[in-house]
């Protein structure tokens, strides 16, 4: 039987989906160009702030449906959810901007500082890949998906703090290579940070358990 | 955390008609207790079971247990009489006494069982009309008939005649279905408040109801208990299939 | 338009064949009225209503015996018949289902439309053979043509209270039989009263069972086991005399005191019965 909120819903669901799109676009530019050395602030400046837009127009949404319908159980979940990822997604839109900030304001780029004992090639493409799937498990509500990102995000940390282990051993390095590498790998444990948030909203939405990606069960109720 | 009423493998019948299945459920005291479920679904039959009223229809009957304070209510030699007045009841449409005024309404369960001390009787329509949050409204006007006043004070009427008897359950089977909003209001407020000292059980059609005054709801379909738990619980995160459409709206 | 007003038209001749239906019942009740109120309300005066009866021919007297017997005759017939009418309504009502109450109002129904000769017969039968024309009789078949009017009344009163009232109290936990005594029957008052005040019109003006049990007389009453005057004879046995000339109007004047009688019940019963929320 369809319901008046299922119209809602679908909307919802629609916005969020057409986020998911966005996010993963900008992200992978971001990331890419970074290490491209290429030039793209304007582009993912914008695509950045669409992303916030969009942010704000699923929250009102979500909010609209609450204050119409009541909802109870899933739809409850779902909506409470949905406005959770949304503001990951739109995370994911400001982080990526951040890195070609980088590139712009401080005028460089990984390019200019290649350290081949740092895992940084390794630690972007476990970022973009955990972006990914993400999303997909956005897409598909799927539980597995949702658990896998903990997983990936378990690797992203290990790989960071190698990172950061051999940025601190580096002894010929100048501050600006320093900063650069530094904010890049800040930012991408951040992208992986709401990719795992976004993986346990999903989670609470399907099962109606809240757990930690980080294998710590939290008992909200 | 004590039970003030434990039902025990209830099944109920109207003739051959096998309404209540095993229904196993255990009230607590002092606290608001939603039943909800689609229509005939055997909500009221289930209260009406509790303050044996059910056995009033003819060709009625019950097996099971209703233990009130450990004792059951279905025991030998238990007086229905004697249940009915620490187990209260107000109804879907609100029935004052026609012929009575608002005073003698609410004395009715006193008067008519023997108490005849004035100054007695005069405390307890008052106290009771304050628990009902009626008395402002009434205390100039206590002459007057019953049946003048308007629908929603009608049924705070029939709940400060309930509470005059000091019962210490009080059923409600859909108190709020003949009333306008703004009287619902009023009256959902009373019952969160009554909730604090007395066992109330409220039936009703409007889950948006039971989340909003109750702390435990149990969802009953087809006769059975198909779920209980507290309210939060249920309606956020049913572990039922059947709870999680019905209250979403998938069906009934 | 056409249909409409083709409607309209036909609307307007029923509801005039409606008014004339009306016209036409009412007109022998209007006309009955109104010639016993032109031919009766002349020879009323206070010695019509106080002095005995004469002798058929014989001017003056009046019909006090005879305004006396009804009163005392149906007054008897009403503390039998009222009671027991009651309870057995009351018991209908709140037994419904058993055999005894099918049975009992199968029988009511019957004795409802029994033709009153008949009960006349069965008073003259059982108790004018025995003590002789008299009063008692009279009460007695009286009685028996009340109770099945006011059980029925009584039952159908009780029925229309509506059950959330009995849910009510009892879920106050009234005991039944307090339930149905105080708060029942409380409710039902105004229907039961009403029933009454049928039963007692009706059985005013019933001529049959008094001819075969009281007899009828000219004189003031002599005892509960003696024969006594009452208006319906005393207006049959005028209408009857051959001195149409002093005698009709003395029947024409029976006629509209008993008329006056019967609608003076029923509204001294309505005022009383009126309640603080009527």
């Amino acid at each position: 039987m369809s319901r008046l909120i299922d119209i809602g819903l679908e909307q919802l669901s629609k916005l969020l989906f057409k986020m998911g799109e966005l996010a993963e676009k900008t992200v992978s530019l971001s990331l890419d160009s970074y290490m491209e050395g290429l030039e793209v602030h304007e582009k993912v400046r914008i695509w950045s702030e669409t992303l916030v837009a969009l942010s704000e127009q699923v929250e009102e949404k979500a909010i609209e449906l609450i204050a119409r319908y009541q909802p109870v159980a899933s739809d409850l979940r779902t909506i409470e959810s949905y406005m959770k990822i949304a503001y990951d997604l739109s995370r994911y839109g400001r982080y990526a901007w951040d890195i070609t900030f980088i590139h712009r304001r401080l005028d460089v780029s990984s390019t200019d500082c290649i350290f081949p004992s740092l895992p940084i090639k390794e630690l972007n493409e476990k970022v973009k890949n955990i972006v990914q799937t993400s999303i997909e498990a956005v897409r598909r509500n799927d539980v597995g998906l949702a658990k896998k990102i903990g997983e990936i995000e378990n690797e992203v940390d290990i790989v960071y703090y190698e990172c950061l282990d051999k940025l601190v051993e580096q002894d010929r390095i100048t501050t600006k290579c320093l900063i650069t590498n530094l904010l890049f790998i800040r930012h991408l444990e951040r992208i992986a940070d709401h990719a795992s948030y976004i993986g346990e909203s999903i989670i609470y939405l399907v099962t109606g358990e809240r757990i930690s990606l980080r294998g710590r069960m939290l008992n909200e109720s | 955390m004590s039970y003030k009423i434990e039902i025990e493998d209830l099944n109920a019948w109207f003739g051959n008609n096998h309404v209540l299945t095993d229904i196993n459920m255990k009230i607590r005291e002092n606290a608001v207790t939603a039943i909800i479920g689609p229509s005939g679904c055997g909500k009221t039959t289930l209260i009406r079971c509790l303050n044996r009223m059910h056995e009033l229809v003819p060709g009625a009957r019950i097996s099971g247990r209703v233990l009130l304070d450990g004792q059951d209510v279905y025991g030998n030699g238990v007086d229905p009489v004697t249940v009915r007045r620490r187990i209260g009841m107000v109804f879907q449409k609100p029935n004052p006494f026609p012929m009575m005024s608002v005073y003698d309404n609410v004395a009715a369960g006193l008067k008519l069982n023997g108490m005849k001390d004035k100054r007695r009787l005069d405390e307890t329509v008052e106290k009771s009309l304050e628990l009902a949050i009626l008395w402002d409204e009434v205390k100039k006007e206590l002459d007057k008939s019953g049946a003048s006043l308007s629908g929603g004070q009608q049924q705070r009427l029939c709940i400060a005649r309930a509470l005059a008897v000091e019962p210490e359950v009080i059923l409600m089977d859909e108190p709020c279905s003949a009333l306008d909003p703004t009287a619902t209001a009023k009256i959902e407020k009373l019952i969160r408040m009554l909730g604090k000292d007395y066992t109330v059980i409220i039936v009703t059609h409007n889950m948006q109801q039971a989340a909003r005054v109750a702390d435990f709801t149990a969802f009953l379909y087809l006769g059975e208990l198909v779920e209980y738990g507290d309210t939060s619980s249920v309606f956020q995160n049913p572990r039922n299939k059947l709870t999680e459409n019905y209250i979403t709206g998938k069906f009934g | 338009m056409n249909r409409y007003m083709i409607r309209k038209i036909k609307d307007r001749i029923m509801v005039s064949l409606a008014y004339l239906a009306l016209i036409i019942a009412l007109i022998p009740l209007v006309s009955i009225l109104i010639e016993t109120a032109t031919r009766g309300i002349p020879a009323i005066n206070l010695s019509f209503l106080t002095e005995r009866i004469p002798p058929l021919g014989q001017p003056g007297g009046g019909i006090g015996p005879a305004i006396q017997g009804t009163l005392i005759v149906v007054g008897i017939a009403s503390i039998i018949g009222v009671p027991i009418g009651v309870f057995s309504g009351i018991y209908l009502a709140e037994f419904r289902e058993t055999k005894l109450a099918s049975a009992t109002r199968f029988l009511t129904d019957v004795l409802t439309n029994m033709p009153s000769i008949v009960i006349g017969i069965f008073g003259w039968i059982l108790i004018v053979t025995v003590i002789g024309w008299s009063v008692i009789a009279g009460a007695v078949a009286l009685a028996v043509m009340m109770i099945p009017i006011v059980t029925r009344t009584t039952e159908e009163a009780m029925k229309l209270v509506p059950v959330t009232i009995r849910e009510a109290a009892l879920a106050l936990g009234i005991p039944r039989w307090k339930t149905t005594i105080t708060v029942v029957l409380s409710s039902a008052k105004k229907g039961i009263a009403t029933g009454i005040l049928l039963a007692i019109a009706r059985i005013s003006g019933e001529t049959a069972p008094l001819l075969l049990t009281i007899l009828g007389s000219r004189f003031w009453f002599g005892g509960f086991t003696e024969p006594t005057a009452a208006l319906p004879l005393a207006i049959f046995n005028f209408s009857q005399s051959p001195y149409s000339a002093i005698d009709w109007p003395r029947a024409w004047g029976a006629s509209m005191v008993l008329i006056l009688m019967i609608l003076g019940i029923n509204v001294a019963v309505r005022y009383f019965t009126r309640g603080k929320y009527g």
